[in-house]
C-alpha cells in the first residue's frame, strides 16, 4: 500500500497513536544528542539528525533488565517471572540501517534457546522508518548490502518527496495495519512517479572479498597493528544495533534477589577472563579480531547474514578514532595483494 | 611545528633513546585525529600537530598493548604533562622510562575545550624537549579555573540530585569513562570486582549512581582536568563537572592542585601524624 503523510499531519498521527494505545519512539533533540526516546509530542521529534545517537537495539534488549526475581527460603526457593515487558509501541523515524538490525538478530534470538523478552517485544512494536535523506562520512551501509531506503525489518517506510511530503510505503501486514488503523491522517500517493531523496552513501569495500580473507587470517599483524590505539572501553559494542552479547548477573542478599541481564562487549578484557586467571583473549588485537570475525565470519557461517548494518555509531563514537570500515578496506586491500 | 616533531621524533627513534613515539596522526575525518605510535624512523610523516589534538597519550602509559613497544617518547602538552608528575607521584612511572616532548599550546577542540579556557599550562611544566615557542605560564585566579562550575553551585541539593539523576540515567556503563583516563590504572577497577560486588554492574540507577560517584571520587585530589572522561562519553554526561567540583574541594581543604609540582605531597595518599589539616584528623 502507498500513501502521502504531510509534515503538518505528525501532529494527528501522533495524537492519533496514543488513541489507539501505542507508546511513541521517535528521535528527540536534546543538547547535543538526538535519541530515540519516548514522546509525547510531535514537536519533540527530530527529523535533521543524520542519526540518532543510540540505537534501535534498546527497545528489544534493554541495557539492563530484570529476567527473573526469587526468595530462598528453608525449605524452597519461589521464582516470579517478570510481566509486562513488552509494550505496544510505534518507533517512528528510525533509520533504514536500524531497522535491518532486527531481523538480523531475530535469528540468533530463535535460535537454541527462543528468548521471549526478544520476541515478545518484536511482536508488540511496529517500525516505523524514514529512509536517509543525508548521511555522513562514517555510513557505509551500501557496503553491507543494504541501502539508505531499504525496506528490510521496517513496517512502514516513510521516504521524503518534497519538503513537506513524506512517500508511505507499507512493508508487512503489521505496517498496513497500522495505517489503516490511522487512516485519516494519510492521503493518497501522487499519481506521478515522485522524487525520493534518497542519500548517496558511498560504497567503501566489497563484501563479498572479506570473509573469504578472514577464513585465511585468524593469525595476522594487521589484529594488533590496528587496534593497538584502543583504549578496551565498550562504546563501540554498546552503541551498536547488532553487537548482542549480555551478561547475567544476581542482585541479592542472602534470601532474596534478581537476575539481571545486562550488555556486555567483547572488547572489555573481563569478558572472556577466566576464574583460573587465564584469559583465551589476552590482548586487545585478539579482541579486535573478535570483534570483526563475529560480525563478518562467523555470524555469516551461522545465520547466513552479515552482523553490521553499516550505520558507523562505533566509529563515532570510538574515544580513538578506530574506523570498522577502514579495517574492512585494509582487509580488502590484503585481499587483493 | 609538525615538522620540528617529526624531525625529534625521527632524532629519539634514530639515536636509540626510544623504541616509540606515542603522537598525533590524521584522524578519519578532518576534524578528528588519532593516536599513532610510531617505531620506525621513516613514518614519522605520520606525525600531525593541530587543534584536533585532544587526546592525552599518558593514557597509553598504562596499556600492555603499548607498553610492550619499549620505552616512549610522549607528545605532551601542558594539561597533559601534568599526569606525568602525578603519575610519577604515585609511583607508576619512573621519569627514566619516558622521554616527554612537550608541545605549547593555545588550546584545542572547536569549539576551544572548556579545559583550555583557564589554562594555565601552555608551556608544559615538565619535559625533556620542548617544541613550540615558549610562552609565558600566567597563574589563573582560582575564581576564574572553576567558572564552570558558578551555574551549577548557584542550583539547590535538591536540584543538583535530579540534575545528576537525569546525567546518570543515560549511562550505558561502557566504561570509555575510566578506560580513558590515564589515572584510572588500576589493573582490576573495582567495579569489576564482585566478591563482594562493591558496585551493581548493571546500568540501572543505583548502579550509574554508585560508580559515577566512585570513579569521581577515586580521582579527587588526582584529576588534571584533561576532560578525556567527558570527551568520550556517548551519552554526553558532563563528567567533567564532578572532576572539577572535587579538584575544587581538595584545593580548598588542602590547598593542593595535582600536577604542578613535582615536590609537593599528594593530598589523599599521603600519612603524617602531624597532619595539618585538623578536619581530616
Amino acid at each position: 500500500m502507498e500513501k502521502l503523510l504531510n509534515k503538518n499531519n505528525f501532529d494527528s498521527l501522533i495524537t492519533g497513536l496514543k488513541k489507539q494505545g501505542y507508546k511513541t519512539i521517535a528521535p528527540r533533540k536534546d543538547n547535543r544528542l538526538v535519541t530515540l526516546e519516548e514522546i509525547q509530542d510531535a514537536n519533540e521529534i527530530s527529523l535533521d539528525h543524520v542519526i540518532t545517537n543510540n540505537s534501535i537495539k534498546e527497545y528489544f534488549l534493554p541495557k539492563t533488565e530484570k529476567i527473573l526475581s526469587y526468595t530462598i527460603d528453608k525449605n524452597k526457593v519461589e521464582i516470579e517471572e517478570p510481566e509486562g515487558f513488552a509494550v505496544k509501541s510505534v518507533i517512528f523515524g528510525s533509520r533504514p540501517c536500524d531497522a535491518f538490525s532486527l531481523p538480523v538478530m531475530d535469528k540468533v534470538f530463535n535460535w537454541d534457546c527462543v528468548d521471549k523478552f526478544w520476541v515478545e517485544r518484536r511482536e508488540a512494536v511496529t517500525i516505523v522508518t524514514i529512509s536517509c535523506d543525508k548521511c555522513d562520512s562514517y555510513c557505509f551501509c551500501t557496503s553491507v548490502g543494504l541501502a539508505p531506503d531499504a525496506k528490510q525489518g521496517s513496517d512502514v517506510l516513510l521516504t521524503k518527496i518534497s519538503n513537506d511530503d513524506y512517500l508511505v510505503e507499507t512493508v508487512t501486514e503489521k505496517g498496513e495495519n497500522l495505517i489503516k488503523e490511522l487512516e485519516s491522517v494519510f492521503s493518497d500517493p501522487p499519481s506521478d512517479t515522485p522524487d525520493r531523496q534518497v542519500a548517496t552513501v558511498e560504497k567503501k569495500f566489497d563484501i563479498s572479498k572479506i570473509k573469504p580473507w578472514l577464513d585465511e587470517n585468524f593469525e595476522h599483524d594487521v589484529w594488533d597493528d590496528f587496534s593497538n590505539k584502543c583504549i578496551g572501553c565498550g562504546a563501540c559494542t554498546f552503541v551498536c544495533p547488532t553487537c548482542h552479547c549480555f551478561d547475567i548477573v544476581d542482585e541479592c542478599t542472602m534470601t532474596k534477589g534478581d537476575r539481571v541481564k545486562n550488555w556486555d562487549g567483547c572488547q572489555f578484557k573481563m569478558f572472556t577472563m577466566h576464574t583460573s586467571g587465564h584469559n583465551p583473549r589476552s590482548t586487545q588485537g585478539m579482541r579486535w579480531r573478535q570483534r570483526i570475525m563475529h560480525k563478518f565470519k562467523y555470524y555469516v557461517e551461522k545465520f547466513d547474514s552479515t552482523l553490521c548494518v553499516g550505520c558507523g555509531r562505533c566509529s563515532r563514537v570510538c574515544p580513538a578514532d578506530m574506523n570498522i570500515s577502514e579495517m574492512l578496506e585494509i582487509i580488502e586491500t590484503e585481499a587483493g595483494k | 611545528m609538525i615538522e620540528e616533531l617529526r624531525k625529534k621524533a625521527e632524532e629519539l627513534l634514530k639515536n636509540g633513546t626510544v623504541k616509540v613515539v606515542f603522537g598525533y596522526g590524521e584522524g578519519s575525518t578532518p576534524e578528528r585525529t588519532r593516536p599513532v605510535f610510531i617505531t620506525k624512523p621513516e613514518d614519522v610523516n605520520k606525525l600531525t600537530w593541530n587543534k584536533y589534538c585532544v587526546y592525552n597519550l599518558t593514557t597509553y602509559l598504562k596499556r600492555q598493548e603499548t607498553r610492550k613497544l619499549g620505552k616512549p617518547a610522549l607528545i605532551l602538552k601542558g594539561c597533559d604533562a601534568r599526569t606525568i608528575i602525578v603519575l610519577l607521584k604515585e609511583c607508576q612511572i619512573k621519569r627514566e622510562d619516558v622521554y616527554i616532548i612537550g608541545v605549547t599550546c593555545d588550546g584545542v577542540g572547536d569549539p576551544l575545550a572548556t579545559k583550555c579556557e583557564a589554562c594555565d599550562v601552555h608551556t608544559p611544566l615538565i619535559y625533556d624537549d620542548l617544541v613550540g615557542e615558549k610562552r609565558e605560564n600566567k597563574e589563573v585566579p582560582f575564581e576564574e579555573r572553576y567558572a564552570e562550575l558558578d551555574e551549577y553551585e548557584k542550583l539547590g541539593e535538591k536540584e543538583k540530585w535530579e540534575f545528576w539523576q537525569k546525567q546518570f540515567e543515560k549511562c550505558i556503563k561502557c566504561y570509555a569513562c575510566s578506560n580513558i583516563c590515564p589515572l584510572c590504572f588500576c589493573d582490576r577497577c573495582i567495579v569489576e570486582k564482585n566478591q563482594p560486588q562493591w558496585i551493581d554492574p548493571s546500568a540501572h540507577p543505583r548502579g550509574n549512581l554508585s560508580w559515577n560517584v566512585t570513579r569521581a571520587y577515586h580521582l579527587a585530589g588526582r584529576c588534571i582536568n584533561c576532560e578525556e572522561c567527558q570527551r568520550v562519553c556517548p551519552v554526553d554526561i558532563p563528567l567533567n563537572l564532578l572532576n572539577k567540583k572535587l579538584a575544587k574541594e581538595a584545593e580548598k581543604s588542602f590547598n593542593y592542585r595535582p600536577g604542578y609540582n613535582i615536590d609537593d605531597e599528594l593530598a589523599m595518599s599521603t600519612y603524617k601524624e602531624d597532619d595539618d589539616q585538623d578536619f581530616f584528623k
